[in-house]
Formats: structure tokens, sequence, C-alpha cells
């Protein structure tokens, strides 16, 4: 299922860690980029994009999809920098909820004409990208947040894997899950406030 | 707390997992309840984490690509004010209405029909249209069994003169048929509010608008395709009290 590659063991190439603090510096560089500082742009995009980038490919599969839904996003990002507003989050936050929407839009749009095929494909193949998420595992942050995973149950990051991840409605989670729908919708909700609560990430 | 509640929807909304009426029904909820959109932020931040797990080198081009793009696109001014999603007053949110609607639209799937008021085809209601009577100070619901297992929801605000219709399993009409929306006042007197048809699954979500506070009752019968000036006799299938 597709939640297995939370819990897959830590492997053992090297990807450089985040710098540390830097979430205050993204918030710097976004606002130079409001006021059309394209270096700041530049080092804003070095920072986050293998994240932008990552989940974008990971819902929408397709690399050359992934990378036209990435340039959108940062393009938007440019135009709306003026127009981030940091009481409602830190910077990834914002350009990750702008990625994940749009990235969403674009398979829920595809998906329309394809879903019974679809549906197939995300309960029963495995994602061609294992590599990719292997190559992820040595991010340190990458350890954080996967570790933050083993404290959820197994239906719960199965079902918040399949909303995030495969761009699923609580809707077509519940169906694919064959769970009544309050039940996808508690398990969506109870195993993020589980995350939230051992990453300790708020929302400022 | 139980699954209709609006804060039961904000996990899902946090992974962009809504449906898009359901999504305008939360976001009009967060605009007053500080609570829940207080848990979106914490929630969307956790969701965000998430990325790490699948972090990626995007390809080399898209830089190159993107820096010569933003070169030729002016950032926008911000805007006179942020406006944030964070709630403005701590004005009370009447909860049986939405959690009736919620209970509804839960059972409404991804490409359900959506109908508005006097079948002005191909439109959609309009992104505002529900926020604004779910936001009413007094939005109000009732609902009545159509078919062997269909059933209509009116949510309705007298004060603003606004209703909106959420049917499931109603039942398919022949192609010369439709369904009709009937404002009865006490006196007899039927006002048309517009006609519809369900979608293939039996679903239906119409705006209505119009005089309330003379209305007693809300009509719905099957007429001819076009719909009829007044309800043929007997031809009113439900009834709902408002």
């Amino acid at each position: 299922m597709s939640d297995v590659r939370f819990t897959r063991a830590a492997g053992t190439r090297r990807q450089p860690a985040e710098v540390p603090g830097g979430v205050p510096e993204l918030a710097e560089l976004l606002a130079a980029s409001a006021r059309g500082d394209e270096q700041a742009f530049a080092a804003l995009y070095d920072q986050t994009s293998a994240r932008v980038y990552g989940m974008v490919l990971r819902v929408v599969r397709d690399p050359a999809q992934a990378a036209e839904v990435t340039q959108d996003v940062y393009l938007q990002v440019w135009r709306e920098a003026a127009r981030f507003d940091p009481g409602l989050g830190a910077v990834p936050t914002w350009l990750l909820m702008i990625a994940h929407r749009r990235a969403v839009d674009r398979v829920r749009s595809a998906r329309s004409a394809t879903q019974r095929e679809d549906r197939y494909a995300a309960t029963h193949t495995d994602r061609p990208y294992d590599e990719v998420s292997e190559r992820a595992q040595a991010n340190l942050e990458a350890q954080r947040v996967r570790n933050a995973l083993h404290g959820l149950t197994d239906a719960q990051r199965e079902a918040i894997s399949l909303a995030y991840f495969a761009g699923y409605t609580h809707r077509e989670v519940a169906a694919l899950l064959d769970l009544p729908l309050g039940t996808a919708k508690t398990r969506i909700r109870d195993g993020l406030i589980r995350l939230r609560d051992a990453l300790g990430v708020s929302d400022d | 707390m139980t699954s209709h509640e609006p804060s039961a929807l904000v996990g899902a909304y946090a992974l962009d997992a809504l449906d898009e009426p359901e999504r305008e029904l939360l976001e009009a909820h967060l605009a007053h309840c500080a609570d829940c959109a207080a848990e979106v932020a914490s929630l969307r931040a956790a969701a965000a984490e998430l990325s790490h797990t699948s972090a990626t080198e995007a390809p080399e081009p898209l830089r190159d690509q993107l820096l010569s793009a933003i070169g030729r696109i002016r950032p926008l001014p911000p805007r006179a004010g942020i406006t944030t999603l964070r709630p403005r007053s701590a004005r009370r949110w009447l909860w049986p209405a939405v959690a009736a609607a919620c209970a509804l639209i839960a059972v409404i799937t991804a490409g359900w029909g959506v109908q508005e008021h006097r079948q002005l085809a191909g439109h959609r209601i309009a992104p505002t249209a529900l926020s604004s009577v779910f936001d009413s100070a007094d939005v109000a619901s009732a609902s009545v069994p159509v078919g062997s297992s269909g059933h209509a929801t009116l949510i309705y605000t007298k004060a603003k003169h606004r209703i909106v219709l959420i049917g499931q399993d109603i039942p398919l009409l022949p192609a010369d048929r439709t369904y009709q929306m009937w404002m009865l006042q006490p006196n007899g007197i039927a006002t048309s509010a517009g006609v519809f048809r369900p979608d293939h699954n039996g679903r239906v979500l119409v705006q209505a608008s119009g005089d309330l506070n003379r209305t007693a009752q809300m009509g719905i019968s099957i007429e001819h395709v076009g719909g009829a000036p007044q309800p043929t006799p007997g031809a009113i299938i439900a009834h709902i009290t408002i």
C-alpha cells in the first residue's frame, strides 16, 4: 500500500540537509522577491524547490507535468510574494499549499476521464519512483517526519497518504478503503493532529 | 463530536481533500470560527511537512526557465490591508443548518450536476452564493422525502430571501419532464422559484431567490420541460414548510 514508503528503513545515500533556521530567512527572501529581487527569488527557489517539485511529482506522477506545475507554482509565488501573509503560516507552508492545490487540480481534472483505471492503479501498483524516495531517506527532515509518522496508526497513515500524495478526496479515500465517510474524515483529521503534535509544528 | 459538524472537515480541508461545495461551506465557517481557523492553519503546517518525505531535486532546466520567465513578470503590489482567513469577529454561527447541509453534501460526490435558478444552463452556482446563504444570521433548514428513497433539503435565509435546495436520490424524470420549485403563500398563490433536473445520480444543487416572508411552504412539482406558470393540479409531489 502507498504508505509503505513511510516506514521503509532509512537508506544510505546522502542528501544535503536543510539550512538550519531557514524559515526566517525564507521570509526575508520572499519579501525581497516581492520587491523584484530576482537573486532572492532564485535563492528561495533553491531552498524550497526539492520539496515542492518532489511533492508535485508524487501527486501527478509524470515528471514533465510535475515540472509544469512547479513552474506555475513559482510564477504564482513571484507574482503574489507581496501578498504572502505571515499571520497565516510559514513560507514553506504557503508554498506547499499553493503547490498541493495545483497538483491536486491537475490530477483531478485528468482523473475524471479515467477514474476507474486510476483507482485501480492507486491500490494495485507500486509507484515508479521508489528510488526517488530512497534518495530522500537520508534527509534529516525526512527522517524526522517519518519518525513522527510512526506514531500514527497504519490506517491513519494510509488515509493521509491517499489524500495528500495521491490527491484523492476524503470521499474517494472512503471508497478506496471501503470505509464509511465519517471514518475516513476522522482518520485524516486525527492522523494529522497526531502528526502535528509529534512534529511540534505550529501555524506560525 | 459528530462527523457532520464543519469542524470534522478541517483535516480533509488541510489536505485539499474536500469537494468544491464542502470547501465553500467550510471556508464560510472558518471566517467565523477562530478555533477551526487555527486548527486548519496548524494542520496545513503539518501537511506541508509531509513533503520532506518526497523531496526530489527539480530538473535543472526548470530553474533557468523560471528565472528567465520572472524577468518578464511584474510582482503584484500588496493588497490594501491584507485579508486573512482569521476570523474578524466572534459572531455566532448557526450550527444546525450547517450540520444538515454537511450531512447532505457529504453524499454528493464529485462530478455532480449543478443548476442555477431558472435553468440558466451551464451556469454554476457562484462561489459566494452558498456562503451568502450559510453566512446569514437567520439561516435555517428543512427537509422532505422525495420519491421512494430521495431527500430534498432547503437551506434558506428569510432575511436575504435566498434558498439553496440540495437533493439526493431524487428520482430521474423522462426527457420531457422537469421538476419545478414553488413558493406557496397561505392564500394559495404560487410563485415559481425555477425548474431543475437532477444529474444522472439523482443529485441536485439549486439556488433560488424570492419573497420568503410571504412564503409558508416550498413545493416541488413535476411539470413539462420549461416549467409551468402555475403548478399543474396534483403535480406537487413534496411540500416543505419553512
